[in-house]
């Protein structure tokens, strides 16, 4: 266990060193980008290392335990963020928005204790990865959409809108985070049939209002409201914005909170 | 690209569609149901309605069925009505995948079956619940399915962590044809549309012969509570069959069957007695000891086990899937088909 959170610590030091420079990039308006690239990338590989050895010891993932969905989804959002970081360029700048809230989940991923959980017997099975899966891409394809939205307002605070002013305009960003969304959309009504699906065999009910498909529910049906209102009242790249927060946020509280204040069965989230 | 003819089309045949009846003509009405301003405003109610829904189980009925009934009519007027569906085939399979699913979940609901059983090892289900909990349709052959619990095992992680459960089963298939599989936790037995799911609630059953004054001899079990939940109170009255004197029977055990401080197997202890009282009299029973009651003679034969069981029958679960699988294919194409279009930076 010594040697995985040693290789975690790295990870994370490496994970911070790419988004300090990335933040400092932007306000001195350099672009480090090869150097927070690499960083970046350095500290997911480290990253994987760790949750694989965890993986090998426990013989199960990282699925149980605040400590374990931290750190698994730390590690999806990072690669959802640095494949966005790696294929659209332009969007780069995004990272000093986007880190800062990975930095929170490191913060609290490092404060949460490292033991370990009870497997349960429902749990082995193909659909766990599938479900969770889907989860993952839905909350990927968020961080990348708040990113987005984020520069957005920042910019209409007037706050850096010159350190931003790289980015193509509001507009454009606009119609990247509405196709983040409608990526989310997808992947989250994926995530909600996977996981009917298992609860169907494994509690023996595909729907039964627990807390977490409460919740999750509420998400995709925020997402369809945020959808709509883009058709329906044409809302400014800055109400738009807005939106991907709350359903960011609604997401994240569902995913982070929900499991570890309700007392159903639905405990390992994401 | 084929959309661009649709549009125009569509949009050639905006202004009849709008019609000259005007906003109150049936037309209007119809139009003025498919808004989508009413579809935002619904969805908030039925986000509302989810919440109530959350917090008890009586607002699990109408208060949701109204806000889907609403957004169904909202919905349905809107394809009759709006251009965008009729330029967008897979936005429209979509939100009639959406449809499906609520008609499907609607039937479903006037249906389903969902229930509890337990089964001694050894006996056969004869098509009766202990509880039951039905739609007003629930039209299924319960009856007439049958099955027989040939015993489980259950590992048990230290701590006393359920691990894994394993149940044999036996039934006759369709074909007449002895067989038999292995089910548990998430491989449920699936027969004439219901499955029977393993429980949590497993237990210790004494076997009696029951030698009455008057009538036939029987054998039976009696289930005591779930083990090892109800560890402590491993007690249970019961009333031999035609007799009209209750006793009150209890498992003794001195072994620690499940150890919490190592891994561990569900079983059945090696030695143990079982206390039988009626009345003022208190006995203790060994395997092969009887007791002399009131009504007749009790022998207790031995110790076996019981496995609690969930029903569950949904004859919709796999239109529900395809009906998801539809949804959720169309609305990838719909997004596909609209990115592809065009990049978003352009
Ligand atoms: C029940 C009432 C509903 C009505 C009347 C309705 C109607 C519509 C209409 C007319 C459009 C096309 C807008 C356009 O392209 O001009 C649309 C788009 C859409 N709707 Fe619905 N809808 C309803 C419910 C839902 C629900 C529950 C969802 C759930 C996710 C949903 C998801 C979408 C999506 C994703 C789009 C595509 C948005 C886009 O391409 O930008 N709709 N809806």
């Amino acid at each position: 266990m010594e040697r995985e959170l040693q290789i975690l610590w790295a990870a994370i030091v490496a994970y911070v060193l790419g988004g300090v420079i990335s933040i400092v990039g932007v306000v001195l308006k350099k672009h480090p980008e090869r150097t927070v690239l690499g960083f970046l990338s350095t500290g997911l590989l480290l990253h994987t290392v760790s949750i694989g050895l965890r993986w090998a010891r426990l013989e199960h993932g990282p699925f149980i335990t605040l400590f374990e969905i931290l750190s698994s989804n730390v590690w999806s959002l990072m690669v959802a963020f640095l494949l966005a970081y790696w294929r659209i360029p332009r969007i780069r700048a995004t990272a000093a928005v986007v880190m800062p809230i990975l930095f929170v989940m490191m913060g609290w991923l490092m404060l949460s204790h490292p033991g370990e959980g009870h497997f349960p017997p429902t749990y082995r099975t193909p659909r766990l990865f599938i479900h969770i899966g889907m989860a993952k891409v839905f909350m990927g394809a968020m961080l990348v959409a708040i990113g987005v939205a984020g520069v957005i307002l920042l910019r209409g605070a007037g706050i850096g809108v010159r350190k931003f002013d790289r980015l193509p305009e509001d507009k454009r960003l606009d119609e990247l985070s509405f196709r983040c969304l409608a990526i989310a959309l997808v992947f989250d009504t994926l995530m909600l049939i996977t996981g009917a699906i298992w609860a169907q065999d494994a509690w023996g009910r595909y729907w039964a209002w627990d807390p977490l498909e409460t919740w999750s529910f509420i998400t995709w049906l925020l997402l369809a409201f945020a959808l709509h209102l883009r058709v329906t009242f044409k809302p400014s790249p800055k109400r738009n914005a807005w939106l991907v927060i709350a359903v960011f946020v609604l997401g994240f509280i569902t995913f982070f909170g929900v499991p570890f204040i309700s007392e159903s069965p639905h405990k390992g989230a994401v | 690209m084929p959309s661009t003819s649709h549009s125009l089309k569509a949009a050639a045949s905006l202004p009849a569609a709008h019609g000259l009846t005007g906003p109150a003509g049936p037309t209007g009405l119809l139009r003025s149901l498919a808004s989508l301003r009413l579809t935002l405003g619904l969805l908030v109610v039925l986000g509302a309605a989810i919440l109530m829904a959350y917090q008890s189980e009586e607002w699990r009925s109408w208060p949701l069925a109204l806000p889907l009934l609403a957004l169904s009519a909202n919905l349905l007027a809107a394809v009759a009505t709006n251009n965008a569906f009729r330029r967008q085939l897979p936005l429209l399979v979509f939100h009639l995948a959406l449809v499906a699913l609520l008609l499907l979940v609607a039937a479903g609901r006037l249906t389903y079956l969902k229930g509890t059983l337990e089964l001694t090892r050894g006996a056969t289900f004869e098509g009766r619940l202990t509880t039951t909990d039905a739609g007003p349709f629930h039209a299924g052959d319960l009856a007439a399915v049958r099955f027989a619990n040939q015993g489980f095992t259950i590992d048990y992680a230290p701590g006393l962590l359920r691990g894994d459960t394993r149940n044999t089963v036996a039934w006759t298939d369709g074909d007449g044809q002895p067989r038999q599989a292995v089910i548990g936790d998430q491989e449920p037995l699936k027969l004439k549309g219901y499955r029977f799911y393993t429980s949590f609630n497993k237990g210790f059953a004494p076997v009696f012969l029951w030698l009455p004054n008057q009538g036939e001899r029987r054998l039976g079990a009696v289930h005591l509570p779930a083990y090892p939940l109800n560890e402590l109170t491993q007690a249970q009255a019961w009333t031999p069959p035609g007799s009209r004197s209750p006793v009150w029977i209890m498992l003794q055990f001195d072994e620690k069957l499940l150890d919490p401080a190592g891994p561990a197997a569900f079983r059945l202890p090696e030695k143990y007695s079982v206390v039988i009282r009626s009345g003022e009299q208190r006995v203790e029973l060994s395997p092969g000891d009887f007791v002399d009651l009131p009504d007749g003679r009790l022998k207790l034969d031995g110790l076996t086990t019981w496995m609690g069981y969930n029903v569950f029958y949904d004859w919709t679960l796999p239109w529900l899937a395809a009906a998801s699988l539809a949804a959720v294919l169309s609305l990838g194409w719909h997004f596909w088909r609209k990115f592809a279009a065009k990049p978003w930076d352009a």
